[in-house]
């Protein structure tokens, strides 16, 4: 417990650390955030095409949909924050033999990597996600309770954690190619299939992204629950992102044996 | 008992055959051939407490390979490293505690942040006391010194102090052992000094054993008491400096720029104490013991065949007894 405790502070370190470099590059920070507001403004104008020609999907109205939206943005915002290091264990860390240094210190690997992320311009998704929220909650005159609140942060917090689980799951390939940010990149793109009510898909897309890479857990039951829809699916989420975790660590740490014993 | 055990170490890499054109290429992505190669061959060698070892050896003689095996970053094929107790491969973690490590040009600090911001993160990661802390950042302030380095970015210190840093950031936990791989290569002869002071300074004070892998020979002879000498992954020598520079060094080689030669002077000074390297027209290139003869002595000697116009006059480094040993050049007893 104590040692968990240590990592975790640990990695509240790099994550300061990682800040203050930030600070460094203010412009392109804000650079990065407003195209990424822009990408995402593009997609909603697609949403919105979409339904000038239907009422609902499967059920789910614009608003629905734009909230669902939101929440998938507040995760993804969180996650890429957080996770975003494991992008570049291939591509800097392993080809330009940093990967070494990492390997030196009397911490785990994945604790200085992902502490050494510095996406800040997913601020960006993060607030865009938290705009929609607000003004869907609004529009569909959902009363937010406290309680309701409090699901939003929690849940948020383990859809990011489920994403960061299945990154780092992929990020394995970088001990065989420099190029593993496009794999993981490849694999992560799924979750753009739980921005929509998961009714439309077919039964392999379905299983997909509710059991192999389950995204469906990030944002969209948490959707279903918040809209009163269906909630028991919530209370999965943190099942799904603890057994993903205990995975990714697994094959993390037999990945990385692996490697040692080969060399490059 | 020895701090460092390695016990008939081995390592193979497995190399990938690639044939040429995009033919080969295709059959090489369906049916890949490898070849091993062995980087360490059956090595074994203990080091004591508060040594001061330079580990030696050409590019590719396996020397990486070896430090990379002692600090846990690979596993190796077969046999044993035992350091201060612990396997290194089976506990990396715990083992980096007691480790430090310089390799080459990489850094181990935050590039952007100023110095003293890496330092403070060192100490969190190895749970550095703060009194040790403050004791050693004055110490190696002083020695190394950093004073107007602390508050600096990382990126924007020349090589020479980055290495400075580099190196107090390795000794701050006060590490049992440290692996330095090549740390004053490309910088002036002024921070080299001060480096191997430090080294010597720390050695002595904390009797931290010190592994050092270099191409300069000043670096060991002014830091190490022992030298281990690898070549195409086996050991060819083990034992201490002084007698390694009696058998090895003291060689000098002088240039000559020479005209009107009458004789070869290869074939007349067959008797004489040094060696004729190379002869032409007008050069001369030899080598002679510096313990035996001076230059003039042998200006005197090969006077007698040529005018002498020029001459250049300088040790043999340790690259060039290294190549004689690798050449077979030089038999050892």
């Amino acid at each position: 417990m104590t040692n968990v405790i240590k990592n975790i502070s640990l990695y509240l370190s790099f994550v300061k650390t990682s800040m203050k470099e930030m600070l460094i590059y203010r412009l392109d920070c804000i650079v990065g955030m407003l195209s990424q507001i822009f990408t995402e403004l593009v997609e909603i104008l697609f949403i919105w095409i979409v339904f000038q020609n239907t009422e609902t999907l499967a059920g789910w109205t614009f608003e629905h949909i734009l909230l669902l939206y939101g929440i998938t943005l507040l995760s993804v915002g969180i996650s890429d924050f957080c996770f975003d290091a494991l992008y570049d264990i291939g591509p800097k860390y392993i080809r330009r033999g940093e990967f070494d240094k990492i390997l030196l210190r009397p911490v785990h690997p994945l604790i200085s990597i992902i502490g050494d992320s510095k996406e800040f311009t997913s601020l960006g998704y993060f607030g865009l996600g938290l705009f929609l929220v607000i003004t869907m909650f609004i529009k569909l005159a959902i009363p937010v309770t406290f309680g309701l609140l409090l699901q939003i942060v929690f849940f948020s917090i383990i859809g990011a954690s489920i994403i960061g689980a299945i990154n780092t799951i992929f990020s394995i390939s970088s001990f065989w190619t420099y190029r593993s940010n496009e794999v993981i990149w490849s694999f992560y793109r799924t979750y753009t299939f739980t921005q929509y009510p998961i009714d439309i898909y077919n039964g392999f897309i379905k299983l997909l992204i509710t059991a192999i890479l389950p995204f469906a857990f990030v944002a969209y039951y948490p959707t279903m629950s918040y809209l009163g829809m269906n909630s028991y699916m919530l209370y999965l989420s943190p099942v799904v992102a603890i057994v993903l975790w205990f995975i990714a660590i697994k094959v993390w740490n037999f990945a990385l044996n692996k490697y040692r014993s080969t060399g490059n | 008992m020895a701090i460092i055990e390695v016990k008939n170490l081995v390592k193979t890499y497995k190399i990938s055959e690639k044939q040429n054109g995009i033919l080969g290429y295709i059959k090489h992505l369906l049916h890949p051939k490898y070849r091993e190669q062995t980087a360490v061959n059956n090595v074994s060698f203990n080091i004591e407490e508060g040594e001061l070892v330079g580990y030696i050896g050409e590019n590719g003689a396996g020397k990486s390979t070896t430090i990379k095996m002692l600090t846990g970053l690979l596993t190796p094929t077969s046999g044993s490293v035992v350091v201060n107790g612990l396997v290194p491969n089976e506990k990396r973690i715990q083992n980096n505690k007691q480790i430090g490590a310089v390799f080459g040009q990489k850094t181990q600090l935050w590039w952007d942040l100023p110095v003293i911001e890496s330092f403070r993160l060192i100490k969190k990661m190895y749970d550095i006391p703060e009194g040790e802390y403050r004791k050693n950042l004055k110490k190696f302030t002083e020695i190394l010194q950093l004073e107007e380095l602390l508050d600096k970015q990382v990126k924007n210190l020349s090589l020479g102090q980055k290495m400075r840093c580099e190196i107090a950031a390795t000794f701050l936990h006060n590490p049992k052992i440290v692996y330095l791989d090549e740390p004053t290569i490309g910088l002036d002869i002024l921070v080299k000094d001060n480096i191997r002071k430090f080294i010597k300074d720390i050695n002595k004070e904390k009797k931290t054993t010190v592994i050092l892998t270099t191409h300069d020979l000043k670096d060991i002879e002014e830091v190490c008491d022992r030298i281990i000498l690898i070549d195409k992954g086996s050991i060819i020598y083990d034992g201490e400096k002084e007698k390694f520079k009696d058998i090895y060094g003291n060689k000098i080689i002088a240039e000559f720029v020479v005209k009107n030669k009458t004789k070869s002077v290869t074939l007349e000074t067959q008797e004489e104490d040094f060696e004729v390297i190379e002869e032409t027209e007008n050069s001369l290139k030899i080598r002679f013991n510096h313990d035996k003869l001076t230059v003039i002595n042998i200006v005197d000697s090969i006077s007698k065949y040529c005018e002498i116009l020029d001459m250049h006059v300088q040790e043999q480094g340790l690259e060039e007894i290294l190549k004689e040993i690798y050449r077979g050049e030089i038999i050892r007893d």
